[in-house]
């Protein structure tokens, strides 16, 4: 259970979250807003990038504000970049082991778990590649594998889809939709592609200029008339 | 190159092997202070190529290993080894202390306090000296000069040569171990962004205050065997333009490689010295170094190693840099 409560930031007098609260139960839900709605926001919050003016991060009852980013993924906490982060000058193994290097793991429990990892996103053939040498594709799955090291609870994936063909969209969807059950760590989402959304989160939160417009179950999310105003920017009124 | 280790093994049992034999007289003195600042430009490369972050301090801290390691040697009978290892800790020490106010700052900012410091150590080199022998915490006495140790497998300037290769190699081997485990991997996830490092649980702090101590440790066994190669050490050796010649020496070496360090040192020591020999001002030799650097801006962003580096890889397509 993730939850966010009366989650608020605010850079000088613009007001990025507005007392953002929501409570996810899925395995994978999602977060969608047009440009500037404040998805990514809400992501760095719970990462630790940026304090918050007020409210609170629950997962299965811990606090995540009160650890510092790093201990946060000792804790179980993984996230992606939309602009993926895989270091050049390291192969697909060693970007993998770069996570469970910091995991309270012996050395053998870290190779095995970046093996295990590596496995799951399809990626054990490339292992001994060169980061620089990875097209949009495998530099996604490499951090996929990133993200499911080490037995993650919370994995946040900022628009994992960015720059990849339909087919390939296709694919890592349905790698998401098996995160859970490969560790049981619940998944949040944050695309523009809305037919990826409805197709792998259950839940979702719509976030414009900082507030929340809608909440729950996707379907009935996108559904909404304040939704597709936001989107498509007309008046429903 | 079938294997990737081929190579500095081979490199490193023909110059330990070889040069000390072939080099006479005053070519040993330059080839030994060659194989010093070779540690000192490692120190610099591996912080550049693998964080980003840009020293102007390098050889500033190889004085302060070599001022600990020549005051150890007057105040207390220890052998040099000890000396060495404890100047050289003592400038990580140093390096560390010096990293604290450095790790919220990047790029020029970084090189600025470094620099800064360079220019601290200058003046303070300048008005203390380097301890000789003398009396008082300074240790330094005008009118004479107390011996300095060396190893006992360096006594002879070509010996000492030979044992000042052998430890250039064990601080290669040093960095290259870090390289491979966690520090490396947390050192390059640093260089891509601090939020991935972050993200991926990397203690940034930690690990930036380390390769800051790593460097400063190279740096001072540099700077350490320098002094038992001369004996004494003089303050000009040591200024803040001499720390940032050396910075511009490992980009035009080539900073991501384990033989641009060696290339970065044999342009800083050994051109002048050729110069020298063929009767030329040594000075022209900065002039030389400036092209150079402007040429690897320009058109060689990994150095002389680099280019170096592509010709091999021409050969051989599937080997690793």
């Amino acid at each position: 259970m993730i939850v966010l409560e009366d989650v608020t930031v605010r850079f000088g007098g613009l007001i990025a979250l507005d007392a953002i609260s929501a409570t996810f139960a899925a395995p994978v839900s999602g977060i969608i807003g047009p440009n500037g709605a404040g998805k990514t926001t809400t992501m760095n919050v719970i990462s630790g990038f940026l304090t918050p003016a007020l409210g609170r991060v629950l997962v299965d009852g811990s606090d995540l504000l009160t650890l510092p980013p790093h201990r946060r993924t000792r804790w179980g906490l993984r996230r992606s970049f939309q602009r993926e982060q895989i270091a050049d000058d390291l192969t697909v193994r060693e970007n993998v082991l770069a996570i469970t290097d910091n995991l309270p793991l012996g050395r053998s429990a870290a190779r095995d778990e970046a093996a295990r990892a590596m496995e799951f996103a399809g990626v054990t053939g490339i292992g001994a590649k060169m980061g620089a040498a990875l097209n949009t594709f495998e530099r996604r799955l490499t951090d996929l594998a990133r993200c499911v090291a080490g037995g993650p609870k919370l994995i946040m994936l900022d628009e994992p889809a960015g720059g990849l063909s339909p087919e390939e969209t296709g694919r890592l969807g349905d790698l998401i939709l098996r995160i859970h059950d490969f560790c049981a760590a619940r998944v949040l989402v944050i695309d523009h592609d809305v037919d990826l959304i409805q197709r792998i989160c259950r839940e979702t939160l719509v976030l414009d200029f900082g507030r929340r417009i809608a909440f729950g179950p996707t379907a009935e999310v996108l559904d909404d008339p304040g939704v597709k105003a936001a989107y498509l920017g007309v008046d429903h009124a | 190159m079938r294997h990737p280790a081929l190579a500095p093994i081979l490199a490193a049992i023909l110059l330990i092997g070889i040069l000390p034999g072939l080099a006479g007289g005053q070519w040993v003195k330059i080839f030994t202070s060659t194989t010093c600042f070779a540690l000192a430009a490692m120190g610099a490369g591996f912080m550049y190529a693998r964080l980003g972050m840009v020293s102007l301090a390098q050889v500033a801290l190889m004085g302060v290993g070599g001022w600990v390691t020549l005051r150890l040697n007057h105040a207390a009978n220890l052998p040099f080894e000890v000396n060495l290892l404890i100047g050289a800790f003592a400038t990580a020490v140093l390096g560390i202390v010096l990293a604290l106010p450095a790790l919220r700052m990047r790029g020029l900012y970084l090189a600025l306090i470094t620099l800064m410091v360079a220019g601290a150590f200058e003046v303070i080199f300048t008005a203390f000296q380097f301890p000789n022998g003398g009396a008082g915490f300074w240790g330094v006495g005008t009118s004479f000069s107390a011996p300095m140790r060396r190893p006992l497998l360096g006594q002879t300037d070509a010996a000492f040569l030979r044992y000042a290769l052998a430890v250039t190699a064990l601080g290669f081997l040093l960095i290259e171990a870090h390289r491979r485990t966690a520090p490396g991997r947390a050192w390059a996830l640093i260089r891509r962004s601090e939020a991935a490092a972050l993200a991926s649980g990397v203690n940034v702090t930690l690990y930036k205050t380390w390769a800051f101590g790593l460097s400063g440790f190279l740096a001072g066994l540099g700077g350490g065997q320098l002094a038992a190669s001369l004996g004494l050490l003089d303050a000009a050796t040591f200024k803040a333009s001499e720390s940032v010649l050396l910075f511009a020496l490992v980009v035009v070496g080539g900073a991501r490689f384990w033989f641009g360090a060696i290339l970065t040192a044999v342009l800083y020591r050994v051109a002048p010295g050729l110069l020298n020999d063929w009767g030329v001002d040594a000075d022209l030799a900065l002039i030389f170094f400036g092209a150079a650097l402007l040429h690897a801006v320009i058109t060689a962003p990994d150095g002389i190693g680099g280019q170096i580096a592509a010709l091999f890889a021409r050969r051989a397509p599937h080997d690793r840099a």
